[in-house]
């Protein structure tokens, strides 16, 4: 056992080490390596005019989908948690489940289907590619946060500060989102570490002009390797980065939790 | 300051459980506990009364007038939950402070307040500190000062115990106690510890399957029980089924024990309830024919320090006894002033 | 039953959601599943009769097979090695572990162009062993190199789902069944199994739905040269002037194998509890 765990951590890194190496990499064409040290692809990617717009774009988007989220996801969870009701989670249960069974492919598909109507004519907007990483996050945020309401034992402490006099908006305000508050750091960052690389619906549904990065990504991919690597490697650490500090913002959410049990 | 159920019913939702025509009253700076096995419908009582859960009959009463319809955070009502519920991102002084928050009182004055009632639970010294910081029974003094320090009409304590050890249980069943009567508060107690209730309530409330089975002062409990369930289920207790033979006698399987059979007609079936500290031990000769004695074998021998619990095995059964003589014994002798018949089982 | 916010709130609190998820995800979803059935089922008809069309769902049915089982036998591993970790470094392996699961497929393909492609580390190396770069090398671009790729990202998943199942399973079960005579691979076999069973398929079912349906990774690596179904349908949607009910009724196919894959992945986590 211990053996396929050590081939699986080298087969987790050795993807993104070549990534990295060939982004520094001069030249990198029938060697197994690549020769000379250049910081030259990296200076061409933030030069590069359509990448700099997709790099505007996807951040824009990121910071959308992840206000959006926090604005519905997180009433929604609550709802979901404080109904309580059997039938309302199993609802919730299918409704989380539901991306997961109609592919991306299939919903770009249905986008460009209604979206493209007299009546809804918005494929191509800014705002529709934002509802598009909305709607692929949202599952993921309502989950987390109904999990950690759930471990918190939210119930306890509201019950608790309702005996106290604390009527509901206080209630919210003092416990509630102070109690959820390294659980929504957390969620924010994984939607935005998923929203950045989000490419499967993007791709259908992104306007020429509102094209995110990962969809110019592709293009590079036919290019010179070591533009392409760069070009990659910053996908990569944007995502690491905030999947990263996400996992941090969840421990410490974790220890939070796990000092409620005496 | 009276809480009062009168005539309540609830029923969980999708279920047979809850309470039925529950009325119950706590005077003003009394403690009354309610015990029960775990689903009698004890813990529904205080949700009721706490207002978590809106009774689907009866009146809710606080100092006579109907708070049935009122939410929970405008009932005035201290709780201590089972696990405490400290707010984990607050200071204990905050923690304490957050009802007279909630009420507008301005940071200092709460803020001193808050200390002063931290003083009186011997918290003051970590007023600043995080819950987290805290053991178990730190953490339940912390509780019952948040519970008092709005000056609630009432105090609900929900098993507030029973996540102690068993020693800091002792020192806090008496810590409750004294706070308690220094505030003069009409207190609810629910636990499934009767020896908890016994010791510090002034009336004790058994529940069975939602309703109430008897309710008494922890003697009348322990004396003088209902029925076979509350001597049970309130300390040690032999349990015999029997029949009134004759006036003054009572036939069981393990012989004829004379007792007082007023109230019973000759022929009733009747349950022989006899404490074991009321059985008399005999170490020497035993004679059979003298009513109430019997000879026997031990079977059990139980030293609990101060006494021993033994299983006396006789003809026809066993008889339970404690005694703090240490020889051997050979027979036990039940008097008939020990004797207290029940309704049947 | 709970007093911690009125009906009327949660509502409140709960529409908003359910308007983005039927306007952004119920009215696409349907419009493409009614439009299969748009001209009357003849789209079936011309689906069935196009080779390409079987070919891609054989594809996709290999792959969906191959990737996800191969995701649990590493992902059951990795676990079992994760949990005789310290917790500490336990947690911090976990949030490593989990790190391709935000990662865009894209950057797997070009890892994957870069070790295994036509010119890749491992196909160089290979080849100074004498294995043919012109074999190894196309590897990566057949169904089931796809499947080695999909596990980059697939394998966190499974262990993500594995895990808590087999931390809860107690060891000393593993003890008393070897105290009782069973050897050790017999005691994990008779024991362990049947316990995690339900997690296994739940995380096999979840890793396939995924699989199934994906299309970035494959279409980075291989354009639209693979013959899997979500490729089929990619060219027919991005085509101009496509047969649209054709789409339509590719799309249909496809939510079916996922949305029945899910269902008995949810089967059997119901099961668990």
């Amino acid at each position: 056992m211990a053996i396929i765990a050590i081939a699986y951590l080298i087969f987790l890194v050795a993807p993104m080490l070549l990534l990295a190496l060939g982004s520094f990499g001069e030249s990198w064409s029938g060697t197994l390596l690549p020769t000379g040290f250049t910081w030259r692809w990296y200076q061409e990617l933030a030069t590069d005019p359509s990448f700099r717009r997709a790099f505007v774009t996807s951040l824009q988007v990121v910071a959308t989908t992840c206000i959006l989220n926090l604005l519905i996801g997180l009433p929604l969870a609550y709802a979901i948690q404080a109904g309580a009701r059997g039938g309302v989670r199993v609802a919730a249960r299918i409704v989380t489940l539901l991306p997961v069974a109609a592919p991306e492919l299939v919903l770009a598909f249905g986008f460009i289907l209604v979206f493209s109507s007299d009546a809804l004519p918005w494929l191509g907007s800014f705002w529709l590619l934002a509802a598009g990483h909305l709607v692929l996050t949202l599952p993921y945020t309502v989950t987390a946060l109904v999990a950690d309401m759930e471990q918190l034992g939210l119930d306890h402490y509201e019950h608790a500060a309702a005996t106290l006099g604390a009527p509901f908006t206080a209630r919210l305000r003092d416990v509630t989102l102070p109690l959820l508050r390294p659980s929504l750091l957390s969620a924010m960052l994984t939607v935005a570490a998923l929203s950045i690389g989000e490419f499967q619906l993007s791709n259908l549904i992104s306007g020429f002009l509102s094209r995110t990065y990962p969809v110019v990504l592709l293009q590079a991919f036919y290019g010179a390797t070591g533009f392409a690597c760069a070009a990659t490697v910053v996908l990569l650490l944007l995502a690491a980065v905030a999947s990263l500090t996400s996992g941090l913002a969840a421990q410490f959410a974790g220890s939070l939790l796990s000092r409620r049990a005496t | 300051m009276t809480l009062q159920y009168d005539n309540v019913s609830y029923t969980y939702s999708g279920g047979t459980a809850g309470v039925f025509d529950v009325s119950l009253e706590i005077g003003r700076g009394e403690l009354l506990a309610i015990i029960g096995a775990s689903g009698s419908g004890k813990s529904t009582l205080l949700k009721l009364l706490a207002g978590f859960v809106k009774p689907d009959r009866g009146r809710i009463l606080i100092d006579g007038h109907d708070v049935g319809h009122l939410a929970p955070e405008a009932r005035r009502l201290g709780v201590v939950f089972q696990n405490y519920a400290l707010f984990p991102h607050m200071r204990l002084w905050e923690n304490v402070a957050y009802p007279l928050k909630v009420r507008g009182i301005s940071r200092d004055e709460r803020r001193s307040r808050a200390v002063e009632m931290l003083g009186r639970v011997g918290m003051h010294s970590r007023a600043d500190d995080l819950p987290a910081a805290l053991s178990g029974g730190q953490q339940q003094r912390v509780a019952l000062a948040r519970a008092l320090v709005f000056e609630p009409q009432g105090l609900l304590l929900d098993e507030p115990l029973s996540a102690l050890d068993a020693g800091l249980r002792m020192e806090m069943r008496d810590e409750i106690l004294r706070v308690q009567r220094q505030s003069g508060i009409a207190t609810l107690l629910v636990t499934h510890d009767q020896e908890e209730a016994l010791s510090i309530a002034d009336k004790v409330v058994m529940m069975r399957d939602g309703r109430l089975v008897q309710i008494g002062t922890p003697r009348d409990l322990y004396e003088t029980p209902a029925d076979a369930s509350v001597a049970a289920f309130v300390g040690q207790s032999n349990l015999w089924p029997g029949e009134v033979s004759g006036d003054g006698m009572v036939s069981t399987d393990i012989g004829t024990l004379s007792c007082d059979t007023a109230g019973w007609a000759p022929g009733a079936k009747v349950t022989v309830l006899v404490r074991p500290e009321r059985v008399e031990p005999i170490t020497g000769g035993v004679d059979t024919a003298k009513p109430g004695e019997f000879a026997g074998t031990m079977a059990a021998d139980r030293y609990l320090g101060p006494v021993r619990r033994l299983d006396l095995a006789v003809a026809g059964g066993f008889i339970r006894l404690e005694t703090h003589l240490r020889e051997p014994l050979t027979g036990a002798s039940i008097p008939p002033g020990a004797i207290r018949l029940l309704p049947p089982t | 039953m709970s007093p911690r916010a009125s009906s009327s709130t949660l509502v409140g609190f709960a529409t908003p959601g359910a308007i983005v998820f039927g306007l952004f995800f119920l009215l696409p979803v349907g419009a493409v599943l009614g439009g299969a059935f748009a001209d009357g089922g003849s789209a079936f008809r011309r689906l069935a009769a196009d080779p390409v069309f079987w070919n891609g769902l054989r594809g996709t049915l290999v792959l969906g097979t191959v990737a996800p089982l191969f995701s649990v036998i590493v992902g059951v591993a990795v676990a079992l090695a994760l949990l005789r970790l310290a917790p500490g470094l336990r947690t911090a392996a976990l949030i490593a572990i989990s790190l391709p699961l935000t990662f865009s497929g894209l950057i797997v393909a070009y890892g994957f162009i870069l070790l295994l492609g036509r010119a890749g580390f491992v196909t160089l190396l290979l080849a100074e062993l004498g294995f043919d770069p012109a074999v190894t090398g196309a590897f990566i671009f057949s169904p089931l190199g796809l499947g080695l790729a999909y596990s980059y990202y697939l394998v966190p998943r499974v262990v993500l789902i594995v895990l808590p199942a087999m931390g809860n399973f107690d060891r000393n079960q593993l003890l008393a069944a070897r105290s009782l005579g069973a050897g050790g691979l017999r005691a994990l076999i008779e024991v362990m199994l049947p316990q995690i069973m339900p997690s296994l398929v739940a995380a096999f079912c979840l890793t396939s739905a995924v699989a199934v349906g994906a299309y970035g990774t494959a279409l980075a690596l291989v354009g639209t040269q693979v013959n899997i179904l979500p490729l089929f349908l990619y060219s027919k949607i991005s085509e101009t002037g496509t047969d649209l009910p054709a789409a339509s009724a590719t799309s249909l196919v496809l939510v079916a194998i996922c949305a029945m894959v899910v269902a008995i992945g949810e089967a059997f986590r119901r099961s668990r509890g």
